[in-house]
């Protein structure tokens, strides 16, 4: 319950876990954070504002394949922004073949360059990674790139690339140590298969690639590379994006389809095998079915594993101090200001269980937490109706409840879907799909209508929720939503 | 070996120079131009010089530190100077690690914790 975990963050009150490690009672640190990411670094940056001494450690334990990063996270490194310039590369493309109809004449076919995109792309992270570092540095927060590990009360252990370690202590720690993503488990996989961790830096285009997952990581990156030319396969264990809408899945799914993804489904990968080497060489993967006996195989220069991510937190050394975790998922269960069993010791980002993984929020609670510790303030973090988008080549966007959550929670009468299919001005003249892009609200009719779940599928879908999840938090109605008069012409007037 | 400096003036020069040491870690400060009495137009120039220079020391053996001067500041001022084009400046002084995305613009300059950063960590 929430009050058991609400013990008393005393700096002075020593902890003694089992007698043996000495607890010191003045600390090398205010804060240590363990984490350099989104929720880390903006945690780190806040508290350094109010004088605090604090050290953040940073450490990337390279891929399978070898790939690492700088400074920043998964967000900065191996996440949103390289999948957002690479989505944008895509959606380039279809730019650039939409535009003769509007009148520009090219006669030289347009061809992909992978490498000119990665190192683009690489140098503006590079950017980023230094940029932190600048800003870390200039508010006198200690850096290291290390690996943290508690190994006492108070105290952790860093690790550096050289395997010189050091010990340090802080009064409080926050652990904000992200997540990584799984492997299937199966012959092959981390010898021949990639993650996301590796195709935002990959060094040789591609080629032919099967995709196996269907997170919003499997379809974006399916998508992007389905937009830059590359012949994609997605190989689906059963439903696509779990936990989203599935309505809005569904269209996804179809307009992927239809725009020249292959999609294998019911099947999961039990073996995975080099023919070639090469990059790319060519690898053979076989496949079992899920629903019987069936087996098949292919062969793809690629294969790139989005089947979910896990938690850092099995090998930080918190059974030293007695944080406890989901031993089945490795989540951290923290009450709602974000503190473990441990008073001392908090967690922010994607490692929390039952809360969204998203760089916003993560630099949200950070930066509320930090004000709550060091600035007196009382503000929690609130993970209600926070928006989100998938960046697929069909962009969805939503806030709120799904369809299906709704009805579970409030019941199918007491609920009223709206919705519309749109045809985007810009898709008109370049005799794009009219019947594909999608909005549907839906309310709450015992509440005044209320909007409890904003849904859209087209072009700028996060340009377009982010305004209507602001309306959303101030408690929209249906009335509100028809009384306001419509951009035109935009898709948002829908 | 320790490091050597390599004065040069103009956006060719660096060009060649630095194209000459390829292989080794280039460090490079551009500046202003000086006149006569040795005094330079970009008065945030005339601060972080001799910031950089107590820096120096730490540079790792075997590096370069190429110290440019851009032109007067008429060149500077135009938005198309090969130096804004072909290596993205944005200001004076600007002191940069070539070759990677690591640099510090104007005031940062005036740091010496982050000069002595950008010399010495990777």
């Amino acid at each position: 319950s929430v009050q058991a975990h609400k013990e008393e963050d005393n700096p002075q009150k020593t902890m003694e876990v089992n007698g043996l490690t000495p607890v010191p009672h003045s600390y090398d640190y205010d804060l240590i954070v363990i984490g350099g990411g989104s929720g880390g670094l903006a945690a780190a940056k806040e508290a350094a504002k109010y004088e605090k001494k604090v050290m953040v450690l940073d450490f990337v334990t390279p891929t399978p394949q070898g790939s690492s990063w700088g400074l920043g996270g998964t967000c900065v490194n191996v996440g949103c922004i390289p999948k957002k310039l690479m989505h944008q590369a895509a959606l380039l493309g279809q730019a650039l073949q939409d535009s003769r109809n509007f009148g520009w004449q090219f006669t030289e076919e347009v061809k992909h360059n992978w490498m000119t995109m990665t190192e683009s792309v690489q140098n503006y992270i590079g950017s980023l990674n230094w940029g932190y570092r600048v800003a870390l540095r200039d508010k006198k927060v200690t850096y290291e790139n290390a690996y943290g590990e508690f190994v006492g009360p108070h105290t952790i252990k860093a690790t550096n690339k050289k395997g010189i370690e050091k010990l340090y202590t802080a009064e409080r720690f926050i652990i904000a140590t992200g997540e990584r993503p799984r492997y299937l488990g199966i012959p092959g996989d981390k010898e021949y298969c990639l993650s996301s961790d590796d195709l935002f830096s990959l060094p040789y285009c591609p080629g032919k690639t099967l995709v196996v997952g269907a997170s919003y990581v499997a379809l974006e990156c399916a998508g992007f590379l389905a937009g830059l030319g590359l012949d994609v396969t997605v190989m689906v264990r059963s439903i696509l994006l779990r936990g989203f809408d599935q309505d809005m899945a569904n269209r996804i799914g179809e307009y992927m389809k239809e725009h020249g993804v292959n999609f294998i489904r019911e099947f999961v990968p039990i073996k995975v095998e080099q023919v070639e080497e090469g990059t790319p060489g060519i690898l053979k993967v076989t496949a079992k079915s899920t629903t019987g006996d069936q087996m098949i195989e292919g062969e793809y220069n690629t294969v790139l594993l989005a089947i979910g991510r896990d938690p850092c937190t099995r090998k930080i050394g918190l059974d030293k101090v007695g944080v406890n975790i989901n031993e089945k998922t490795g989540k951290i269960p923290v009450n709602d200001e974000e503190q473990t069993n441990v008073p001392y010791i908090y967690a922010i980002g994607d490692i929390l269980q039952d809360k969204l993984e998203l760089t916003p929020v993560a630099i949200q609670a950070g930066r509320l937490l930090v004000h709550r510790l060091y600035g007196g303030a009382t503000t929690k973090c609130d993970y209600v109706n926070v928006p989100t988008t998938v960046f697929t080549p069909l962009e969805y966007g939503a806030c709120g409840y799904s369809e299906e959550t709704a009805v579970e929670k409030f019941g199918e009468a007491n609920i009223e879907v709206y919705h519309s299919h749109f045809w985007p001005l810009e898709w008109t003249v370049p005799s794009r799909d009219n019947n594909k892009c999608y909005a549907k609200i839906i309310c709450n009719i015992q509440d005044n209508e209320r909007v409890i779940g904003f849904h859209v599928l087209g072009p700028n879908a996060g340009e377009v929720t982010q305004g209507f999840a602001a309306a959303i938090k101030c408690g929209l109605t249906k009335e509100q939503l028809d009384n306001t008069v419509g951009i035109h012409p935009v898709c948002a007037e829908v | 070996m320790g490091w050597e400096e390599v004065q040069v003036r103009g956006y060719s020069e660096f060009v060649r120079t630095a194209q000459s040491y390829h292989g080794r870690p280039i460090f490079a400060l551009f500046c202003g131009d000086k006149d006569a009495e040795g005094k330079s137009w970009c008065p945030d120039c005339v601060t972080a010089e001799p910031i950089v220079r107590k820096e120096l020391h730490n540079l790792p053996d075997e590096s370069v530190f190429i110290y440019c001067l851009v032109g007067d500041r008429a060149y500077w001022k135009d938005p198309n100077n090969e130096f804004r084009r072909n290596l993205k400046l944005t200001g004076v002084p600007t002191l940069l690690k070539y070759g990677t995305p690591q640099k510090l613009v104007e005031e940062e300059c005036f740091k010496a914790e982050l000069v002595r950063m950008l010399f010495t960590e990777d």
